[in-house]
């Protein structure tokens, strides 16, 4: 017999465990999916958990032989890791002073950066080509990157301010410069370090949101050898020739893997910087 | 080793409300090797002073001097100086060695060789030599405290800094690390400023206090001196605890008896001598005296005792503490442990005139102090500060 405690704690955890098999199934699907023969795929003989005999790699080995997902995939960590880099070399000391820098415009420039966040982009899709466009960027690579890094940077800018804030008392640099640092120092060699969770965490931001990216690179480019991964699934779902689903599946693995990866490498300090300590 | 010099320095900061004066013509010289403490309430300016001081704020007007140098627009690293914050500031992704080598590797050409002699140096000064590997975050307050102020000596500035170093320890654990801060500064003789709002912490590590309010200094003197003789009834009010009890009085002479103070509900005698002392025109006064002065005597000498209802009574071990109403008035008194007298009960209470100090009522400036026993106290302190 439980007491009650615990009987509390099994139904809460029961409750919990099927929230999460619930959350988690279309993802077991895509995956259970893509590792199907091709007509394992689309049998309806195949059970919820198909037979060792259903199981092939050879949806990945289509998608990857018929479409050219290396460099759709090339395209993407180019543009994610640019786009990643790129925003967190503007945003760490754009972040930095809007948190300890006090000069005219601070909360004015601040709100305008927070405001950009919560537009969407939808909405200026033609003003940024027009502009695109005038710059000679359109169908490159560059004008991807640009395009991306510019909408990550308020997001960044945001999320480092505020570690930059609270997370970092104002006596550490200040007794860095008493040691000895120059300011530019005190915040190379003392802050930075000592941000390395926020900054982990403002960089997984920026990957995922390149990596996803969908309207910059559909509105920015039409040439296949510029396009990315995410667009590239796109315009596979959506021809009408490709009905193989485990080898579909496949594609959406193989999109999903890069920032999953990525969040596991950064997850020690992800959650650390989220969390503002 | 350095004498340091403040001269009319003010700082004002500014806010959308307006400018906000933080420091007011501060003047103070502090002699090469001495230990001065900057206290006052919350907001006084007295953190404001060492910031200016250690080049983390800037200095709005004045001067500092540091050996004669002007030092106004150099920045922290160029002053020679060490601080230890409140919060410690210790770097956290470096253990206590790395902590306390830092500054010696950034402005200094030493040798890795002879800063870690330096940093087991102090490590063993401040009885740290077990944690020089760990990390800040594995280390109590205690110990964070005592790598902040090793970090500090390793060093061997020219003048330390501490900003309420000690007001994140318990009770028990501040009053040790006063004795040592106190022993440290004897060993080395290294002119240290310290700021506190503790006036307890004041008096026993000081050889100087200056007492600052709204950004003024109100008194700069030994702990005796500002005991003694407070220049105001804020000095008065904010050194000793329980502070001070003051009444309004009116100096009257009615001819044929003794000159009397007379206050709301009382009259209290005083002799010729002391009214001399004060000026004739003036007759409205802010009478102080301290709750240790104040004695609880039935036998008490007619015109020189008060009445008064006793309302409660804390015991604390050695001392009672016993708060009265003197005629709606708040009077603390403090007095052996074996005097507990009953709540509600009437007493008489009375002190000696040589322990009473008499304010301006008007500008709150000390007119007179108990001449006989504050002028010997503070001829006796004269004359151990000739003799040093």
């Amino acid at each position: 017999m439980l007491n009650e405690t615990r009987r509390t704690k099994t139904v809460l955890y029961v409750g919990l465990a099927l929230f999460a098999l619930w959350a988690l199934i279309p993802y077991i699907w895509v995956l259970r999916t893509s590792l199907l023969t091709n007509f394992a795929a689309i049998s309806s003989d195949t059970g919820y958990i198909p037979a060792l005999e259903s199981l092939s790699l050879v949806g990945y080995e289509q998608i990857w032989d018929r479409y050219n997902f290396t460099t759709y995939f090339a395209n993407s960590l180019i543009v994610s890791i640019a786009a990643t880099l790129i925003s967190l070399l503007f945003s760490i000391p754009g972040a930095y002073a809007f948190a300890r820098l006090d000069f005219p415009g601070r909360k004015f420039l601040f709100y305008t950066a927070v405001f950009t966040i919560m537009f969407p982009w939808i909405v200026i899709t033609i003003p940024v080509y027009e502009v695109f466009f005038f710059l000679g960027l359109i169908n490159t690579l560059d004008g991807v990157t640009i395009a991306i890094s510019i909408f990550v940077l308020p997001q960044t800018i945001w999320l480092l301010q505020g570690f930059f804030r609270q997370g970092i008392p104002e006596n550490i640099e200040e007794a860095a410069l008493i040691d000895g640092h120059t300011e530019i120092g005190a915040f190379l060699r003392i802050v930075l370090p000592l941000s390395a969770p926020a900054v982990g965490a403002a960089a997984l931001f920026s990957f995922l949101t390149a990596w996803n990216n969908f309207l910059w690179v559909f509105v920015l480019t039409s040439d296949e050898e510029v396009r990315t991964a995410t667009v590239a699934i796109h315009y596979i779902l959506g021809s009408d020739v490709l009905r193989q689903w485990n080898a579909l599946m496949a594609a959406v693995v193989l999109l999903v893997a890069p920032p999953v990866i990525f969040y596991g490498l950064s997850q020690r300090y992800v959650g650390e910087g989220l969390g503002g300590v | 080793m350095a004498r340091v010099e403040f001269d009319n320095v003010t700082k004002v900061f500014e806010d959308t409300s307006g400018p906000i004066v933080a420091v007011e013509e501060l003047d103070l010289d502090i002699p090469d090797g001495e230990f001065v403490v900057l206290v006052g309430p919350s907001g006084c300016g007295k953190s404001t002073t060492l910031r200016m001081l250690a080049g983390l704020e800037t200095i709005t007007d004045g001067e500092i001097r540091l050996d004669g140098e002007r030092i106004n627009d150099r920045s922290p690293k160029e002053r020679d100086i060490a601080m230890v914050f409140q919060s410690y500031a210790l770097y956290p992704h470096k253990t206590v060695r790395q902590n306390m080598a830092y500054g010696l590797k950034l402005s200094s050409d030493l040798d890795d060789e002879e800063i870690d002699r330096r940093v087991e140096e102090a490590a063993r000064m401040m009885g740290i030599e077990d944690l020089l590997d760990k990390k800040p975050g594995s280390l109590s307050g205690g110990q964070q405290q005592r790598v902040a102020t090793g970090r500090a000596i390793v060093r061997e500035p020219a003048v330390f800094l501490f900003d309420e170093p000690l007001s994140n320890l318990d009770a028990k654990l501040r009053k040790h690390m006063r004795t040592e801060l106190s022993r440290i500064h004897s060993e080395l003789g290294i002119t240290t400023i310290y700021v506190t709002h503790d006036q307890e912490e004041a008096m026993t590590m000081a050889d100087r206090i200056a007492i600052l309010d709204n950004g003024e200094l109100q008194q700069v003197g030994s702990p005796k001196e500002v005991y003694y003789r407070p220049a105001n009834v804020f000095v008065a009010d904010f050194i000793g605890s329980p502070s001070m009890n003051f009444f309004d009085v009116d100096l009257q002479h009615d001819g044929a008896g003794s000159p009397a103070l007379v206050g709301n509900g009382f009259t209290y005698e005083v002799s010729d001598e002391l009214t001399e002392l004060l000026d004739a025109s003036e007759t409205e006064f802010v009478l102080g005296v301290r709750p240790e002065n104040v004695r609880i005597a039935e036998d008490a000498p007619t015109g020189k005792s008060i009445s008064a209802t006793v309302d409660v009574v804390e015991v604390v071990g050695s001392d009672n503490f016993v708060y009265l109403d003197v005629s709606g008035r708040e009077c603390r008194v403090r007095t052996s442990s074996e005097i507990e007298p009953e709540e509600g009960e009437t007493v008489t209470l009375t002190f000696d005139e040589s322990d009473l100090h008499l304010f301006d009522r008007n500008s709150e400036r000390a007119a007179v102090h108990g001449h006989s026993r504050a002028d010997h106290e503070a001829q006796k302190t004269i004359a151990k500060e000739a003799e040093a």
